[in-house]
């Protein structure tokens, strides 16, 4: 008769099967929880009210998705617009304000023509500061004071009037139960030119407008990034003179809902957007 | 007291335990998964985000490869391509790479229209441009690249022409669909531009610095073009900021392709002695009605609108000797001195001919309009000498003048309406006020000592629409089907 044969004759577990156990339930428990707890982050994704909307924790699959519709409907309009311009931002101007950030048009402007644009010389429209000029008289109520960084409002126009479509990018600080934290808005707002006349189109879902949208926020300390959300004009030249101030593309990086920003902000790597676009004035 | 033994026996609570771990095995299966396919969800959408972006920038660059085509073929330029717009498609296809499994072919093409402008051509009649209209058709939706150099005058809407294309995978037979390209031509007069300093990046240079511009040149409303480097070691008006050369050579950026198609492109072929000699043969062939008739003593006098100085004038009194020049309607001339008269010129082209450098033309203007015209002087004299050009008086009759190596002079400060084209050697002095184009080679400009105010006009661009050389715009849009 060995040892063994006599304890497992004895009843109950034998040593090794009771470490055995509490280690598999210890490792199952684990898991469980870290999945668990993985899943009812990302999937429940908690929410709060802030200024009367209300913004997921990122990262959140919701508005992942919301910004995918999002975006390919934005990259639709740019795709079809004669012009686009990008009004916030750093370098609006090289010389007269090469640091920014730029003032954006408020959430309010819903304007469909460009009433300056009409009767201008095109060859003055290679940037947005031109457009911005030209059409001083309609955005100066629109203009906000002190934009954010990562502020900015892209419109996109056909013909030299006709605004197709509106998107803005808005960040805001708060504290928010007892966490300062960031918010991030995004807003798309299409207008349907076939009739002759601008309608906006709704969102299809909550039937109401903005056609598409997503609303997210960190906590404050995990607001990092490797490109960080907003606008960054490039130029080739200012030449008054000749009328040739001639802006590039502009690089427009928006707030990622399923990238969480700076989960840890002393990693050497932070994260990156996946919505980045370089935006030429003219196309 | 004895202990109360469990009801349970050992394999009972054995058996208990591997359902209660059978079961936290099988939940966190379930979440695990679950959550697995929730980041599998988020792959996925972000896949067919990047495959959508991708496939845009696809899209976009065989309308680009359809643009380029068609500008190879039919771009006002020294040398057009002689083949085909398929033969072109198909080379730029070829030299494209795709997607690994995936194939981009043309399956149809419409031929398109040549580009056809005086003196070679009748051109296609031109007309006021609109944004959002049906008739003529609506520029809006083919891009601010083209509508910025379509919209400054009459234009002549060459028509949409359709290219479709076959995209196959191999690897997701569901990605496998039609590419349909419309191309949308415009045939623009050059005069439609109000001021260019143009390049000659193949004869001569490109404007390495904008010209300096003297206040008051240029007025109300008035369009200007000069495309220089974007190496801001040559132009100090540029930006570092996208500047990439490559392989030490500057590329410039497609942003800027339809303004060298005007500035730099039409006048290479503006100077190239195919376009001036197709001039002259249209001024040769012109029946002046000043030309002397054929009679006994002159059976066969000289016909035509080119005069050239190396030649003898007409001689009255002695008719039927030859060579010598003919006479035509508002010339006349005295020595090496010619003067055309304005009011008086017939013909649609005239031509001087000085390979002397010895000849003096005055034009003189006219308060009256009349039909447009073109007075080319042809001075192949080299250094020899400079043709003297001199603007005498207002003119009212819009026409196109071609001034090559000359001395230009304006006497009494006149207003002209017309367009005025300098050679890379022309060199100008006085005092004008120039109402239509007025162009120059960008590395000699003139303005240093030409006070010249100029004017935008609608009507003079109109006028000079059937005689003026035209640069072929295009626009491609393309839709997936």
């Amino acid at each position: 008769m060995t040892p063994n044969s006599s304890i497992r004759r004895r009843g109950g577990f034998s040593l090794i099967e009771g470490l055995g156990g509490l280690l598999l339930f210890a490792l199952m428990m684990g898991a469980l929880t870290y999945a668990a707890a993985g899943l009812f982050k990302f999937q429940a994704h908690p929410q709060v009210s802030f200024q009367g909307q209300t913004y997921s924790l990122a990262p959140s699959f919701g508005d992942f998705r919301q910004a995918v519709d999002l975006h390919t409907r934005f990259t639709q309009s740019v795709d079809q617009a004669d012009s686009v311009l990008v009004l916030g931002g750093q370098r609006s101007h090289p010389t007269l304000d090469p640091n920014g950030p730029s003032t954006t048009l408020s959430e309010s402007f819903g304007d469909t023509l460009l009433a300056a644009a009409e009767d201008s010389d095109p060859f003055q429209g290679y940037s947005s500061w031109d457009q911005r000029e030209l059409n001083t008289v309609q955005f100066a109520p629109y203009l906000s004071a002190s934009s954010d960084p990562a502020d900015f409002t892209i419109l996109t126009v056909q013909g030299l009037s006709r605004v197709t479509s509106v998107t803005q990018q808005r960040r805001y600080t708060a504290t928010v139960n007892q966490q300062a934290s960031v918010f991030y808005e995004v807003t798309y707002q299409a207008y349907d030119w076939s009739s002759g006349v601008a309608v906006p189109v709704d969102n299809a879902v909550t039937g109401t407008t903005p056609t598409a949208f997503y609303r997210i926020y960190y906590a404050a300390d995990e607001d990092t990034w490797a490109q960080r959300p907003g606008a960054t004009h490039f130029w080739y030249r200012t030449d008054s003179t000749w009328n040739r101030d001639q802006e590039g593309p502009s690089r427009v990086v928006f707030a990622d809902p399923y990238v969480l920003a700076g989960q840890d902000p002393a990693a050497p790597v932070s994260s990156v957007s996946r919505f980045v676009y370089f935006l030429s004035q003219l196309r | 007291m004895k202990a109360r033994s469990s009801r349970f026996g050992p394999a009972d609570r054995r058996g208990m335990a591997s359902v209660a771990v059978l079961l936290f095995a099988m939940v966190a299966v379930l979440v695990i998964m679950a959550n697995f396919k929730l980041n599998y969800a988020v792959s996925m959408s972000g896949d067919a985000f990047d495959s959508f972006n991708s496939q845009t920038v696809e899209k976009n660059g065989i309308a680009q490869i359809v643009k380029e085509s068609l500008l190879a073929v039919g771009e006002t330029a020294p040398a057009a391509s002689p083949n085909t717009v398929q033969t072109e498609i198909q080379d730029r296809l070829g030299s494209m790479t795709f997607p690994a499994g995936v194939s981009v072919s043309l399956s149809s093409a419409d031929t398109p229209p040549s580009n056809g402008f005086f003196p070679f051509a009748a051109p296609a009649a031109a007309s006021e441009p609109a944004y959002f209209s049906s008739a003529p058709r609506g520029l809006a939706g083919m891009g601010g690249l083209l509508t910025s150099l379509a919209m400054q005058g009459p234009v002549a809407d060459l028509g949409r022409y359709n290219y479709l294309f076959g995209r196959a995978s191999a690897r997701a037979p569901g990605e496998s669909w039609t590419y349909a390209v419309a191309a949308d031509l415009f045939s623009v007069p050059l005069t439609n531009v109000d001021v260019v300093a143009y390049g000659l990046p193949s004869s001569g240079t490109v404007p390495s610095q904008a010209p300096a511009v003297p206040p008051g040149t240029f007025g109300s409303g008035v369009s200007t073009l000069v495309v220089t480097s974007n190496n801001p070691a040559n132009d100090p008006t540029a930006y570092p900021d996208l500047y990439a050369p490559q392989g030490g050579t500057e590329v410039l950026p497609y942003q800027f392709r339809n303004a060298a198609s005007f500035s730099w492109n039409a006048y290479e072929y503006l100077w190239n002695h195919t376009y001036q000699d197709g001039l002259l043969a249209a001024a040769q062939a012109e029946a002046d009605p000043g030309n002397q008739p054929a009679s006994g003593a002159d059976p066969t006098p000289p016909h035509g609108a080119v005069y050239d100085f190396s030649v003898p004038a007409f001689d009255p009194g002695n008719p039927g000797s030859y060579p010598c020049n003919p006479t035509i309607s508002g010339v006349t001339v005295s020595g090496n001195s010619l003067t055309i008269d304005c009011s008086q010129v017939q013909s649609q082209v005239i031509a001087i001919v000085d390979s002397e450098g010895a000849g003096h033309v005055t034009i003189d203007g006219t308060t009256g309009t009349g039909n447009p015209f073109i007075l080319l002087v042809r001075n192949t004299a080299g250094g020899l000498g400079k043709t003297q050009v001199t603007f005498a008086g207002d003119n009212g009759r819009p026409a196109i003048y071609y001034l090559e190596n000359s001395n230009v002079a304006f006497s009494g400060d006149p207003a002209v309406a017309g367009a005025l084209f300098f050679d890379p050697t022309t060199v100008a002095s006085g005092t004008v006020s120039w109402t239509g184009h007025f162009s120059f080679y960008g590395n000699a400009s003139p303005l240093g000592t030409l006070a010249i105010s100029i004017n935008d006009s609608l009507a003079v661009k109109e006028a000079l629409a059937p005689l003026a050389p035209r640069v072929l715009l295009v626009s491609t849009t393309a839709t997936r089907q």
